[in-house]
């Protein structure tokens, strides 16, 4: 039992933030995958999401095509595409995969925000002088958002977890480095339930506590 | 004219790597989906230690990635015991047998720990989806069932059950298109599905883009495919809706 112990507080510094001497990893990956390929991607998707609402056909079939073929693919497939297509190192490879993966998502989330704006509300500002421009950055996409974003930041929270499946590229995020900590040595195979139910504890704290910190703010707020 | 990397060989081993999703999908979606009606039911009716019990279950295989759990039944379990022991236990008894004779898959143990983890994660996900259905659903439709003297259970299967299930289906939908792709997964812990066989192509073929690229395109014929399907049950289950809502009902 102490060895078990022993074997976790050893390895849980290159859980956490990798490997001493190489670059950092562990669940300082796994988060770093998550922000930016959820930030990166919200840009993304707002450009899609208000593409599914464009006047010209073309835009709207474009917008719509994205989200069904990149949501249609699984991640798995996704990061073995982006690495073949794109030829880059598995980092970058995971990065693209990632960020084409939530924005499709997030996509999805906007474009059902802006098409429950209540139409009064943009007729309203476009009798009082606003341009279709103004009525988008004003009205419609701080609407959208605001009534988007429980759905938003549980769709942040998968792709967290998601970002798990990058241990296929070998990109060195927590899964990958407890793969990496047990090694194929038999000895360690022991160590093998312990070290996962640690790792499966560290994405459940993380996802759980940002889902109860997003509830919580989402009581808070009127409406 | 067919390009030279489709060869019979690879169209056999496709087609079986496809059943084999399409199986694996349908068995634990339908497994999942059990296991989410019960855990959304022991939330959403149970008192003490059913409640209790209900949303640890929820929270803790929602919150953890479906692959950690994969991996977990998968590879981390069996080592808990000696070599002997985990022989009989986990890859050569009777039940691990059968799943081999019926599925002929050469580790049947991985392919049974991997659809365990899959049921508990989608179930989790499911109970969400279907309990936050039992909420939409009045109470007093239950109470009038219950007044009339329909049983608990009658009540249960007839109104909140049916009502919840009826009005989350969407969702439901979305997530099961979810478990489709996820079943992806299986190929981490040498599941031969439909995407280990496209791995297994390309190292036997080294034409990386063409497989991707037809792994990609089945994956969005089988969710479109589902999606009809899925759709037909929904039409099903909303029936004469239109009806009872005209009269007010």
């Amino acid at each position: 039992m102490s060895d078990q112990l022993e074997f976790l507080v050893t390895n849980l510094p290159n859980l956490l933030w990798g490997f001493p001497g190489r670059r950092p990893g562990g669940l300082l990956m796994s988060l770093l995958l998550a922000v930016v390929s959820v930030g990166v991607g919200f840009v993304v998707a707002v450009i899609v999401g208000v593409g599914h609402h464009s006047r010209y056909a073309m835009i709207r079939l474009a917008a719509r095509s994205y989200v069904w073929v990149i949501r249609g693919i699984p991640l798995i497939v996704l990061l073995f595409l982006s690495l073949q297509l794109f030829g880059a190192g598995i980092v970058t490879a995971a990065f693209v995969a990632l960020i084409l993966y939530s924005s499709s998502y997030q996509a999805d989330i906007i474009q059902t925000g802006i098409a429950a704006i209540p139409q009064q509300l943009i007729d309203d500002s476009r009798l009082l002088g606003a341009n279709r421009w103004q009525v988008l950055t004003t009205v419609s996409l701080p609407y959208s958002l605001r009534v988007m974003r429980p759905a938003l930041e549980g769709q942040a929270i998968t792709v967290f977890k998601d970002t798990s499946v990058v241990v296929v590229l070998g990109v060195a995020d927590l899964t990958t480095n407890a793969r990496i900590a047990l090694g194929g040595d038999v000895k360690n195979s022991s160590y093998w339930v312990a070290t996962y139910l640690l790792v499966g504890t560290i994405y459940f704290l993380v996802a759980f506590g940002f889902s109860q910190a997003s509830a919580r703010r989402a009581a808070r707020l009127p409406g | 004219m067919l390009p030279d990397w489709v060869t019979a060989d690879v169209v056999g081993q496709l087609t079986r790597g496809t059943i084999l999703t399409v199986a694996i999908t349908m068995v634990t979606g339908a497994a999942a989906f059990a296991v989410g009606l019960a855990a959304a039911t022991s939330r959403h009716e149970g008192r003490g230690v059913f409640r209790v019990l209900g949303t640890a279950f929820v929270e803790v295989f929602r919150n953890v990635p479906a692959l950690i759990q994969i991996i977990f039944f998968a590879f981390a379990v069996p080592n808990v015991f000696s070599a002997s022991a985990r022989r009989n236990l986990f890859f050569d008894n009777i039940v691990v047998d059968a799943v081999g004779t019926v599925t002929r898959v050469p580790i049947p143990y991985y392919l049974v720990a991997a659809s365990l983890a899959l049921v508990l994660n989608t179930g989790a996900h499911l109970a969400e989806i279907i309990r936050s259905g039992m909420m939409t659903v009045p109470s007093e439709q239950v109470e009038a069932a219950r007044s009339l003297g329909a049983s608990r259970f009658a009540a249960w299967r007839t109104i909140t059950a049916l009502g919840g299930v009826r009005s989350a289906f969407p969702a439901i939908s979305t997530r099961l298109i979810h478990h489709l792709k996820n079943t992806a997964l299986v190929s981490f812990v040498s599941v031969p599905d439909l995407f280990q066989v496209i791995q297994g192509s390309i190292n036997k073929t080294f034409r990386a883009t063409e497989f991707l690229v037809l792994a990609a395109v089945m994956y969005l014929v089988l969710s479109a495919v589902m999606t009809i399907g899925l759709r037909a049950i929904e039409n099903h289950l909303g029936r004469g809706l239109e009806i009872r809502r005209e009269l007010g009902v």
